[in-house]
C-alpha cells in the first residue's frame, strides 16, 4: 500500500529549475532514501512535499493530493518534516520544543507517553529537558528535532541530512535511534542523506537524483555496490 | 486592456529609447532645462512663482532626505529638524546683520554638525534604530525652539527679509526669489547628482543593499551612514536657508512632527533614490495640502496617508518610476495577450482612443 | 519629600503607559521583525472608539472593553491586509508602511472627530490617598497597577498556555514552526492583535490626563521607542524597566533640573539614550547578537 507518491514533480527557485520531474513512492511503514550530489534536488524534493516550495506535478499522500497546501496543512495530514539544519526553536526549552511538536494533538495522555518515549529513545535529552534548545550540542539538537517530529504522531517523517555536521559516532547513534523508532512505531520515512552508507542502514530502497531527475532507483542491496552511486557522489 | 495590443506592430517604445540615446539629445536636454528655468520666473504670475519657489525649497529638503534614506537606506524621521535649524540660523544671522554669505555657510554647517553628532550615536545601532532615534528630533526640536527664545523668538518665531530684488534689475521680488531658489537649489541638485553617481554613491548603495557585504569589501557601513546623514543634514540646512528666503518667517511649528512625516511621505511618493523623485516629492509636499485645503483641510493627513500606502503597494519606486512601470506594464500586456490577439480584433475600433492616449501619459511622466 | 514621592509615583504611572506601548512594539517586532510606528496611532483610534461609546451613554468600563476587542481585530486586520506583503521584504520599506498607517489613522481620527481636544472620562477617581504622610494620586497608582496587571496576564499567556507557546515558536522560526502544524499566518495576526490590545489599554488609561486628540500618543510613541532602544528590542523586562526609568527620570528632571523644566523633559530619554548608545550600543539589557535590529 503506497503512502506517498510523487509523480513528475518539478520546482524552481526563480529562473533556476531545481526539480525536473522527480518520481518516487514511499510504501506504508517503508523507508526510502534520496541520494545524490549537492544541488541534485534532494532537499528541494522534501520541501516540495512539505509545501515550503511551490511545486508542479503530482504529490499524493494517503490518496489525497497535497500539492499546493501550506506547510502547516501538510503537517496536519500527518507528515513531519525534520529540516536540514534541525530547525530547533532555540529560545524554547527542550520540553517546550516537544510541546510545539504536539501542537495539533489533543490527547494529553498520549502526549505525555510520547514525551517519555522520546526521552527513552534519546536519553541525552532527559537530562537537558529544562535547558534552552540553543544550549544543546549539535547531536542533541538533531535528537530534539527528530523528537519534535515524533511528537506530532506522524505517519510519514521527512528526514533531511540528520547526520550533517555530527561526529561519526554521534551520527551513528542518531541513526541507530531512528532505526529503532522505525521498527517500534512503523512511521514511514523519506530520508535525504549525504552519507550513503549511513542511509543504507535505515532505508529499504533509494533513488539517486541527478540535476533534479531520478537517475537510478533500486533496493539498498542493489545500490550498495554500484558504480553509479560512487559517480553521483564523486562527480566522476 | 486588450485594445492596446491592437496598436500597430511597430512598438513605439523602441524607437523612442534609441531617440533618447542620440548624442545631440543628450547634449541639448540640459541646455533646454536651463533655458526653461531661466525663462520660467519671467512668465509666471506672482502666485505661480511663489508656489514654484516653495516647491524648490521642499524639493531640496526631500533631496537631502533622499541622500540618507533613498540612496543609503537609513530611514530618517528627523529631516525637518535640519530644515528648521537652517531656517533659524538664517533668521538669526539676518537679524544680526551678518554678511549673507556667512549666514548661508552657517546655515549649512551648523545643521551638518548637529547631524554629525546625532548620526555618530544613532548609526551605531544600525537598521531601524536610526528611524527610532531621529523621530525624536522634531519632537525635541519644537520645545527646544520655544525655550531658546533669545535666539528663536519663542513661540512667536522670527521673520527675516533679505532677498529684495536688486535695484535696476527690473525684476519683481517674487521673480528674483525664484531665480535665487533655482540657482541655489540647482547647484545642490547638481552636486548631489554627482555625489550619488560617483564613488560615494556606490558605497552608499552597497551599504543600503547589504551592510555585511559592504563591510567585507572594506566599506565601513558606520562611516558611510554617518557621512550620508551629515550630508543630508547639510542639505536640510540649505533648504532651511531657502525656506527663509521664500517664506520669510519661521516658528517652532516649522519643524513639527507632522511636517517631518509629510516630508518622508513626499520622498517615498516622489521616488526614493531618484533626483527627479525629489523634485516630484517637493511638488507633492507643497501642492497636495494646497489642493486639499480647498476641499477640506481636515482631509489632508488622511489623503497623505492613503496616497502613501497606495504608492507603496502599487508603485514602490514612487512617481519617478511611473514611466518605467508603464512601459513594463504595456510590454507585459503585449507579450501576455499577444497570442490572444485575433479574437479581440473586432473591439479595436472603440478602443483606438485609449490606445492613443497611453503614450501621452507616459510622456507627461517624463517631464 | 512628599513632592519627591509624588513625582516618582506619577513617573511610574506615565512610565507604565510608555511601557505598554513599548511592549506592544517589542511583541510585534518579535513576531514579524518590524517596528510598528503606528502602534500609538492604533491605540488612539481605540480610545476614540471608547469615547464615542461613552457619548452614547455606554458605561465607561464596557466602552473600554469594547475598544479592546476593536483593537484586537484592528491589529489582526492590519497584519493580514497591510503588513503581510512587506514582512519578508526590506524592513525599511515596512517601517515606511507603518508611518503611512500612522498618518492615515491620524487623518481618519482628525477627519471624523476633528483635531480638537476631547474630554475622556477617567477610570479612576481623581482623589489622592495618604500613605506614610505622603499624598499620592489614585489615578497614578491605578494606571500603574492596571498596566502591570495586563503585563502579568500577557506573561502568563505566553509562558503557560499553548497559544503563548505557539506565538513564541512562530516568533523564533516561523518556517520550522509550520512543520509542526502551527498556523503561522493566523498566529501572526493574533500577535498583532495582542499588541494592539496592550496599546488600547494604555490609551484608555492615559486619555483622561492628556485629553483625546489624534496626535495624543505621538510623544508617548517617541518615549516608547526610546525605551525599546534602551531596554533592547529582545528584552521585554528590560523595556519595561527602561520605560519606568524614563518616566521617573523625566519627572524628576522637570522639577529639579531648572534648564530642563516641564517643556523640555522629553529630551531626557534622548540624552540618556545618547549616552547609552555611545557606551553600550546593544541597549541596557539587550543581547549583543541581535544588534541587527
Amino acid at each position: 500500500m503506497t503512502l506517498l507518491e510523487l509523480e513528475d514533480v518539478t520546482a524552481s527557485y526563480g529562473p533556476v529549475q531545481v526539480l525536473d520531474g522527480v518520481t518516487l513512492s514511499v510504501p506504508e511503514n517503508g523507508a526510502v532514501g534520496i541520494l545524490g550530489a549537492n544541488g541534485a534536488g534532494k532537499t528541494t524534493t522534501l520541501r516540495a512535499i512539505s509545501g515550503t516550495v511551490r511545486a508542479g506535478g503530482r504529490i499524493v499522500f494517503d490518496g489525497k493530493d497535497i500539492r499546493g497546501m501550506r506547510p502547516d496543512q501538510v503537517a496536519a495530514q500527518g507528515i513531519a518534516h525534520v529540516p536540514e539544519g534541525r530547525g530547533t526553536l532555540g529560545d524554547l526549552t527542550v520540553r517546550e520544543n516537544l510541546m510545539v511538536g504536539a501542537y495539533l494533538r489533543k490527547d494529553r495522555k498520549g502526549i505525555d507517553e510520547d514525551v517519555d518515549y522520546c526521552l527513552d529513545l534519546f536519553p541525552n535529552l532527559r537530562e537537558r529537558i529544562t535547558s534552552n534548545a540553543s544550549a544543546l550540542s549539535g547531536g542533541e539538537q538533531q535528537m530534539l528535532a527528530v523528537s519534535r517530529g515524533i511528537m506530532s504522531k506522524p505517519r510519514l517523517m521527512l528526514l533531511d541530512e540528520a547526520s550533517l555536521g555530527l561526529a561519526p559516532s554521534t551520527a551513528k547513534n542518531v541513526y541507530d535511534a531512528i532505526r529503532r523508532l522505525r521498527v517500534e512505531s512503523g512511521i514511514a520515512m523519506l530520508v535525504v542523506e549525504q552519507n550513503a552508507n549511513l542511509a543504507f542502514t535505515l532505508v529499504d530502497t533509494a533513488t539517486v537524483l541527478e540535476t533534479g531527475r531520478n537517475a537510478l532507483t533500486g533496493s539498498s542491496a542493489e545500490l550498495k555496490g554500484m558504480d553509479e552511486i560512487r559517480r553521483a557522489y564523486l562527480g566522476g | 486592456m486588450a485594445r492596446v495590443m491592437t496598436a500597430p506592430a511597430s512598438s513605439p517604445s523602441s524607437p523612442s529609447s534609441s531617440w533618447r540615446r542620440r548624442p545631440w539629445v543628450r547634449w541639448a536636454t540640459p541646455l533646454l532645462i536651463v533655458a526653461v528655468l531661466a525663462v520660467l520666473p519671467l512668465v509666471g504670475t506672482e502666485f505661480q512663482n511663489e508656489t514654484l519657489a516653495r516647491i524648490g525649497v521642499f524639493a531640496v529638503a526631500v533631496l537631502g532626505l533622499n541622500v540618507v534614506m533613498g540612496y543609503t537606506g537609513q530611514v530618517s524621521l528627523g529631516q525637518i529638524f535640519f530644515l528648521g535649524f537652517g531656517a533659524y540660523v538664517t533668521a538669526y544671522g539676518v537679524s544680526q546683520d551678518w554678511n549673507i554669505v556667512l549666514v548661508f555657510v552657517l546655515a549649512c554647517l551648523l545643521p551638518a554638525a548637529a547631524g554629525l553628532l546625532v548620526a555618530l550615536a544613532a548609526a551605531r545601532l544600525g537598521g531601524l534604530a536610526i528611524a527610532m532615534v531621529t523621530i525624536a528630533l522634531p519632537i525635541v526640536g519644537v520645545p527646544l525652539a520655544k525655550r531658546l527664545n533669545e535666539y528663536t523668538g519663542g513661540s512667536q518665531g522670527l521673520s527675516a527679509r533679505f532677498a529684495e530684488s536688486p535695484e535696476g534689475s527690473g525684476l519683481y521680488d517674487d521673480q528674483w526669489t525664484l531665480y535665487l531658489v533655482i540657482a541655489i537649489g540647482g547647484v545642490v541638485f547638481l552636486l548631489t547628482h554627482f555625489l550619488v553617481r560617483g564613488k560615494y554613491g556606490r558605497a552608499f548603495a552597497i551599504v543600503k543593499g547589504n551592510e555585511n557585504v559592504a563591510a567585507s569589501m572594506g566599506i565601513s557601513p558606520y562611516r558611510y551612514k554617518v557621512l550620508a546623514f551629515t550630508i543630508a543634514s547639510a542639505i536640510g540646512g540649505v533648504s532651511g536657508f531657502l525656506y527663509m528666503l521664500v517664506i520669510q518667517y519661521t516658528s517652532p511649528e516649522t519643524m513639527s512632527f507632522g511636517h517631518s512625516i509629510e516630508l518622508l511621505a513626499a520622498m517615498v511618493i516622489g521616488g526614493a533614490a531618484s533626483i527627479v523623485g525629489s523634485l516630484l516629492g517637493g511638488a507633492f509636499y507643497v501642492l497636495v495640502p494646497q489642493l486639499t485645503n480647498q476641499v477640506d483641510a481636515s482631509l489632508t493627513a488622511l489623503l497623505q496617508g492613503a496616497i502613501l500606502l497606495v504608492v507603496l503597494f502599487v508603485l514602490p519606486g514612487g512617481l519617478a518610476s511611473l514611466p518605467r512601470a508603464l512601459t513594463r506594464g504595456r510590454r507585459r500586456l503585449r507579450a501576455g495577450r499577444g497570442p490572444a490577439a485575433p479574437p479581440t480584433t473586432p473591439s479595436s475600433t472603440p478602443g483606438s482612443g485609449t490606445a492613443a492616449e497611453q503614450p501621452e501619459t507616459e510622456r507627461q511622466g517624463h517631464a | 519629600m512628599g513632592e519627591f514621592v509624588q513625582l516618582v509615583v506619577d513617573g511610574l504611572s506615565t512610565g507604565s503607559v510608555y511601557a505598554a506601548i513599548a511592549l506592544a512594539i517589542v511583541l510585534v517586532h518579535s513576531a514579524t521583525g518590524l517596528v510598528n510606528f503606528a502602534q500609538g496611532g492604533m491605540a488612539v483610534l481605540a480610545a476614540y472608539v471608547a469615547w464615542v461609546l461613552t457619548n452614547q451613554s455606554v458605561p465607561l468600563v464596557v466602552a473600554v472593553l469594547a475598544s479592546i476587542v476593536f483593537s484586537f481585530v484592528l491589529g489582526a486586520v492590519v497584519e493580514r491586509y497591510l503588513m503581510r506583503r512587506f514582512e519578508r521584504g526590506d524592513p525599511d520599506t515596512a517601517v515606511v508602511v507603518t508611518i503611512g498607517l500612522l498618518t492615515l489613522i491620524t487623518g481618519i481620527a482628525g477627519w471624523l472627530w476633528s483635531y480638537n481636544n476631547q474630554q475622556f472620562p477617567s477610570l479612576f477617581p481623581l482623589d489622592t490617598v495618604s500613605f506614610l504622610g505622603v499624598s499620592i494620586s489614585i489615578r497614578s497608582i491605578g494606571t500603574t497597577l492596571s498596566i502591570v496587571a495586563v503585563m502579568i496576564v500577557l506573561q502568563l499567556l505566553f509562558v503557560r498556555t499553548k497559544l503563548g507557546l505557539a506565538l513564541r515558536a512562530v516568533a523564533i522560526n516561523p518556517q520550522s514552526a509550520a512543520f509542526s502544524g502551527l498556523p503561522v499566518e493566523r498566529l501572526l495576526m493574533v500577535g498583532w492583535g495582542l499588541a494592539a490590545v496592550l496599546g488600547a489599554v494604555a490609551g484608555a488609561l492615559v486619555a483622561p490626563q492628556l485629553t483625546l486628540t489624534p496626535g495624543m500618543l505621538d510623544n508617548a510613541l517617541v518615549y516608547a521607542l526610546a525605551a525599546v532602544i534602551l531596554g533592547g528590542l529582545t528584552s521585554p523586562v528590560g523595556v519595561v524597566i527602561a520605560a519606568w526609568m524614563i518616566g521617573v527620570l523625566e519627572n524628576l528632571a522637570a522639577v529639579y533640573v531648572p534648564f530642563i523644566g516641564h517643556d523640555l523633559k522629553i529630551a531626557v530619554p534622548f540624552i540618556l539614550l545618547f549616552v547609552v548608545l555611545v557606551v553600550r550600543p546593544q541597549g541596557l539589557f539587550g543581547r549583543k547578537t541581535v544588534v541587527r535590529v
